[in-house]
């Protein structure tokens, strides 16, 4: 079988400008971090991020000016950082287009495409002014029960990237802990790029296949970068780098560029 | 004891005492005062309930509390990974006992607004947005929310923007401790260190508040168990709270 695994940059090159990108992770735990910040040092532009709960990866994106569409949840550092000031900006100012969801109407959309239906029905969202802000139908159980609900139109993103603890050469993925949307993400994407803190034989995965993410056959492309999740955590490999997230958040124009540099990737 | 209740103390234990035995609970993203409150609640009271969180935790037993709520480590000790789309659908289905729910505007009815502040389109500011809101508050059986400030522009007669209505049950601030009555929120106790004409002032909506009483000071328990996990005060200073 042939191997998936390329270079950080190779890997990063399947995701052209204009391209919708979901990410996987939630907040600063898991984020394919390494992937976001190579995309903007390849100069990406135009780009639609889709993930319920984006933070570092859509602030430092914004802050690149490689955006130009969020379909998102929930937006901020977390942690004790609060909001992510760059993305707040890029909205306030209209650089930046937002369509704004609950975590659970952007899952919803994830499982049209996942499901291969052309659209998908949520519970609740009844009150909720996102449903004309984004134009979401109200349609009655066409099995007489007399309640409504909303559905959801499919969200089918060009690329999915992932960030997961092992491997194989393959293209085979999994992560320790939770998998957050890693999993919906993956099945909705057109194309699917996972990378790794490490490579391990396909018997490992052989040893305990319940614990597959992702089988090869739906992977694209993998790459290896220790650490690439950084400065976010990767349980149980490593937390969070609180020192290095106040460090980003420094508003000056050095701060990005020291941030790039002392990158995991930057620096091996 | 009650003139050096903190408003931080405040408002952790009083979200935790609207934890409920047997019931399923749950804590989010960017809520450490829920987290806070739930693992309160599994070291002072004396009842079991699941607690659920947004890290994928099943009544997990961390070491210490993070200052993420939604870091791997309150997966510690977990029985299982219980993740996202696991805890929204059982939300939706009505599994949900109660969900701490975060919003930067309340107003009367119990209904909120993480979106913005100002118009939508033309935000003063960006806020985090929707999160579980939309979705949890309609179909959790009760929801609970915080604000670390009790003002005007925090609980208000007219939100700026209607991200999430529903079964808001109740709400706790850093001077009062609002409940549902099925209509709109109504004042169930203030904290001891503030009048009541002052929640009045400084509430942007109208209330009754004809059952109201001032809030019952923590327990040894309770205060025992909030040093416990927050040992350092580094929570409470970074909340700043003031009452």
């Amino acid at each position: 079988m042939t191997s998936k695994l390329v270079s950080l940059v190779e890997l990063t090159s399947h995701i052209q400008d204009g391209d919708s990108v979901a990410l996987g992770g939630s907040f600063l735990h898991r984020g394919p971090f390494a992937v976001v910040r190579e995309l903007i040092r390849a100069g990406r532009r135009d780009l639609e991020i889709i993930k319920q709960s984006p933070g570092y990866d859509i602030d430092v994106l914004c802050r690149a000016g490689s955006v130009r569409r969020a379909r998102a949840g929930i937006v901020a550092m977390e942690g004790n950082f609060g909001l992510a000031p760059w993305y707040r900006k890029a909205i306030e100012n209209g650089a930046v287009e937002l369509e704004e969801h609950a975590c659970a109407t952007l899952t919803a959309g994830l499982r049209a495409s996942a499901y291969g239906v052309p659209f998908q029905p949520i519970a609740g969202v009844h009150g909720s002014e996102l449903a004309a802000l984004n134009k979401w139908a109200e349609l009655p159980d066409p099995y007489g029960s007399g309640t409504t609900v909303w559905v959801i139109p499919p969200i089918r993103p060009d690329v999915a990237v992932i960030h997961v603890n092992e491997v194989t050469e393959q293209g085979d993925a999994r992560v320790f802990g939770t998998t957050h949307w890693d999993r919906i993400m993956t099945r909705s994407a057109r194309t699917v790029l996972v990378v790794a803190e490490r490579v391990v034989d396909e018997s490992e995965f052989r040893a305990r296949p319940e614990l597959t993410l992702v089988p090869h056959f739906l992977v694209d492309a993998a790459c290896v970068v220790p650490g690439g999740a950084w400065p976010g955590s990767c349980a149980p490999d490593y937390g969070i780098d609180y020192d290095a997230v106040r460090d980003y958040l420094v508003d000056d124009e050095d701060s990005l560029t020291a941030h790039l540099a002392t990158a995991p990737e930057s620096r091996s | 004891m009650t003139d050096d209740w903190s408003p931080f103390s405040y408002v952790v234990t009083n979200l935790a005492r609207f934890v409920r035995p047997h019931e399923v609970t749950f804590s989010g993203v960017n809520s450490s005062f829920p987290m806070l409150a739930c693992l309160l609640a599994k070291k002072a009271y004396p009842f079991d309930f699941t607690y659920l969180n947004v890290a994928g935790g099943v009544d997990p037993e961390p070491p210490y509390a993070p200052l993420s709520s939604s870091d791997p480590v309150l997966t510690h000790g977990t029985r299982s990974i219980f993740a996202n789309e696991d805890f929204y659908d059982l939300c939706a289905r009505g599994g949900m006992d109660l969900c701490f729910l975060g919003a930067a505007q309340i107003d009367g009815y119990g209904q909120t607004n993480v979106s913005c502040i100002g118009d939508w389109h033309h935000p003063k500011v960006r806020l985090p947005g929707g999160g579980g809101a939309a979705v949890m508050l309609p179909t959790a059986r009760r929801c609970c929310t915080w604000r670390t400030e009790h003002s005007p522009r925090a609980l208000v007669e007219k939100l700026d923007f209607v991200t999430a209505s529903g079964g808001m049950h109740g709400v706790v601030t850093p001077i009062a401790v609002f409940v549902h009555d099925g209509e709109r929120l109504r004042l169930d106790s203030w904290h001891p260190a503030v009048t009541l004409e002052q929640v009045v002032e400084r509430t942007g909506f109208a209330f009754d508040a004809a059952t109201a009483a001032p809030t019952e000071p923590p327990t040894e328990v309770e205060a025992a168990a909030l040093r416990e996990l927050d040992p350092d005060g580094v929570f409470e200073r970074d909340a700043g709270l003031v009452l």
